[in-house]
């Protein structure tokens, strides 16, 4: 087969070659272009040896065209965070097999002279649209990364079928074809791409792309949604903050997914959107999205968290180590998940983390652990009551605690550390606590260099604390959290 | 236009350096911030956390930065910011949107 992402895109650019295929601050690339644009990457690509490359781009019309044609050049493709430390990005680039660090354009080769080999910058001749091989439905198309419990990030590849069945689901559900704008947000890394980019480029729609190095500006945000004449939106809870201040009628669908939003941003999205139907999505990177939930302004603005709803079609769930087909009534219960978009596993040198999250039922069927908690109330709506381990998310990047406790601990003159995260409005601050071998040995800005070394950036706390005291621990001699601080 | 207070440079690093540790590193005394200490690698500044440092800027030093085209880049150390400051200080008054 051809990926079906890569036969429908061209088919589109066949068809109306003047559509709009990305929109940014400054231009607007037809599918034509954008085809020529991945096809002059392809072609480009054809030059390096075989192998899985990894993609260190900023978002930009050249990324996505670069994109592309590592999709249709049949390549195995790792989009790694690009603000991970350089020793850690050169460790999960040769994890994945790459052979080849590709950035496109100098700048962002520049971010990473010592790991990036070439710039595809999409020059020369090459054909007027890709020419995609032929791939099986389970090659691996994306490799994503998070967090793991064990230090560097999990590497999470996505068969090419996988993403045929999810960027079809997407397309169908929210309706991203021709005429269609679709706000993305997500950095290119970001597993919600598959939707607001991937996705609409398959179904013929225009993908508004927000300029990263603006991406916290109010004004240059909620501007260039309204230029861009946007009909659906998908973001976290952050990215309605920043839209706070306008009201938006041509917007059809707007998904809430990520963090829980808080009640007074949530309640105001049905007047910001006057037209829109609302929907909380919950997924995460391993299944893609699982669950889904539409909302209207009475449940917008009601007390509590959102439900999050029902299975996506295909979905299947189960709850508890004994695989239960519904919740137990109790305070939460672990939620499993399978769906028709998920990985077959981590590629990862540790047995243990590529094992622990999923877990084979007696049908053979391989369930992935969320990690979740939930719980059912009267009228059977499951909710998320909060994660089994020390996991969270910061701007929307799950991070975990006890990694960074870790890394800290790593630090020669680090005697004890603990991260103890604070929610501060719609963002989440993490505050370490390190105790030193003796006073003056430790430097808040060294171990912050540290810290950026070995973790992505939502990772390194926001603060730093030294303090001379002994940590209190809990009767089990664990560190307690909850009195340190 | 507007009457300024030129301040030597040397004023300035200092003032940059303390709001910089007052508000993202606590615990830091001002001289053991290099000026060239990554800021942005180094997470002391967010994306959220860099909207109120220019608006700091902004106050602080009078400087229009709605008016200037500014990038991430000009905040990335001590350095970069205290030449950012100093170049539009010493800017001619007219300036343009785009």
């Amino acid at each position: 087969m051809t990926t079906e992402l890569l036969r429908d895109f061209i088919a589109h650019t066949k068809r109306e070659p003047s559509a709009p295929a990305l929109r940014t601050r400054t231009e607007i690339v037809s599918y034509a272009e954008l085809a020529a644009r991945a096809g002059r990457a392809q072609k480009e690509l054809d030059a390096l040896p075989p192998g899985p490359v990894a993609v260190l781009a900023r978002k930009s019309p050249q990324a996505v065209a670069l994109v592309l044609g590592c999709l249709a050049a049949g390549r195995p493709l790792l989009l790694p965070p690009i603000d991970l430390g350089t020793v850690a990005l050169g460790e999960l680039c040769a994890r994945a097999g790459c052979v080849e660090v590709l950035a496109a354009t100098p700048e962002d080769a520049a971010e990473h002279p010592d790991v990036v080999t070439t710039v595809i910058g999409g020059h020369g001749d090459g054909p007027a649209v890709p020419q995609p091989v032929a791939v099986d439905e389970q090659d691996t198309a994306f490799m994503l990364t998070t967090s793991g419990s064990t230090g560097a990030p999990k590497i999470v590849p996505l068969p090419a079928g996988a993403v045929a069945r999810f960027t079809g689901w997407a397309g169908e559900a929210f309706g991203l074809g021709p005429g269609e704008v679709v706000f993305n947000y997500a950095p290119l890394n970001f597993d919600l791409c598959l939707l607001d980019v991937w996705a609409t480029l398959r179904h013929g729609g225009c993908v508004a792309l927000v300029d990263p190095a603006l991406a916290a500006n109010p004004r240059y945000v909620t501007d260039f949604f309204t230029a861009s004449r946007v009909t659906v939106v998908q973001g976290v809870p952050m990215l309605y903050q920043l839209l706070e201040e306008g009201v938006f009628p041509g917007v059809r669908h707007v998904v809430v997914t990520g963090d829980h939003a808080p009640v007074p941003l949530r309640a105001g999205l049905p007047r910001r959107f006057p037209r829109a139907r609302l929907h909380n999505v919950y997924g995460c990177t391993e299944t893609n999205d699982s669950f889904w939930h539409e909302f209207d302004a009475a449940e917008a603005a009601g007390p509590g968290p959102l439900p999050i709803g029902r299975p996506l079609p295909g979905v299947v769930a189960a709850f508890g180590p004994d695989l239960a087909p519904v919740p137990p009534d109790d305070g939460g219960t672990e939620l499993l998940v399978w769906t028709p978009f998920q990985t077959a596993g981590y590629v990862t040198p540790d047995p243990a983390a590529a094992t622990g999250r999923f877990v084979t039922g007696p049908d053979g069927r391989r369930w992935f652990r969320t990690g979740d908690l939930v719980r059912r109330d009267a009228a059977g709506r499951l909710f998320l009551v909060g994660r089994d381990d020390f996991q969270l998310k910061v701007r929307g990047i799950r991070v975990n605690l006890e990694q960074i406790e870790r890394v800290l601990l790593e630090h020669d003159d680090v005697v004890e550390a603990a991260v103890v995260p604070a929610v501060d409005g719609a963002e989440t601050r993490l505050t370490a606590f390190v105790r030193g071998t003796g006073p003056g040995r430790l430097s808040g800005l060294r171990l912050r260099t540290h810290c950026a070394m070995r973790l992505p950036r939502a990772a390194i706390p926001s603060a730093i604390r030294l303090v001379e005291q002994p940590f209190p621990r809990t009767s089990t001699g664990k560190v307690d959290r909850k009195r340190i601080g | 236009m507007r009457a300024r207070v030129m301040l030597p440079f040397v004023d300035i690093t200092r003032q940059i350096k303390e709001f910089v540790v007052t508000e993202y590193l606590p615990d830091t005394p001002p001289d053991e911030l290099e000026a060239d200490y990554d800021l942005f690698r180094n997470g002391v500044i967010s994306s959220l956390g860099l909207l109120k440092l220019i608006g700091w800027i902004k106050d602080r030093f009078d400087v229009p930065v709605d008016e200037l085209d500014i990038a991430p880049e000009n905040f990335r150390t001590v350095a970069a910011i205290r030449e950012f400051v100093g170049n539009a200080l010493s800017a001619p008054a007219e300036r343009t949107l785009q």
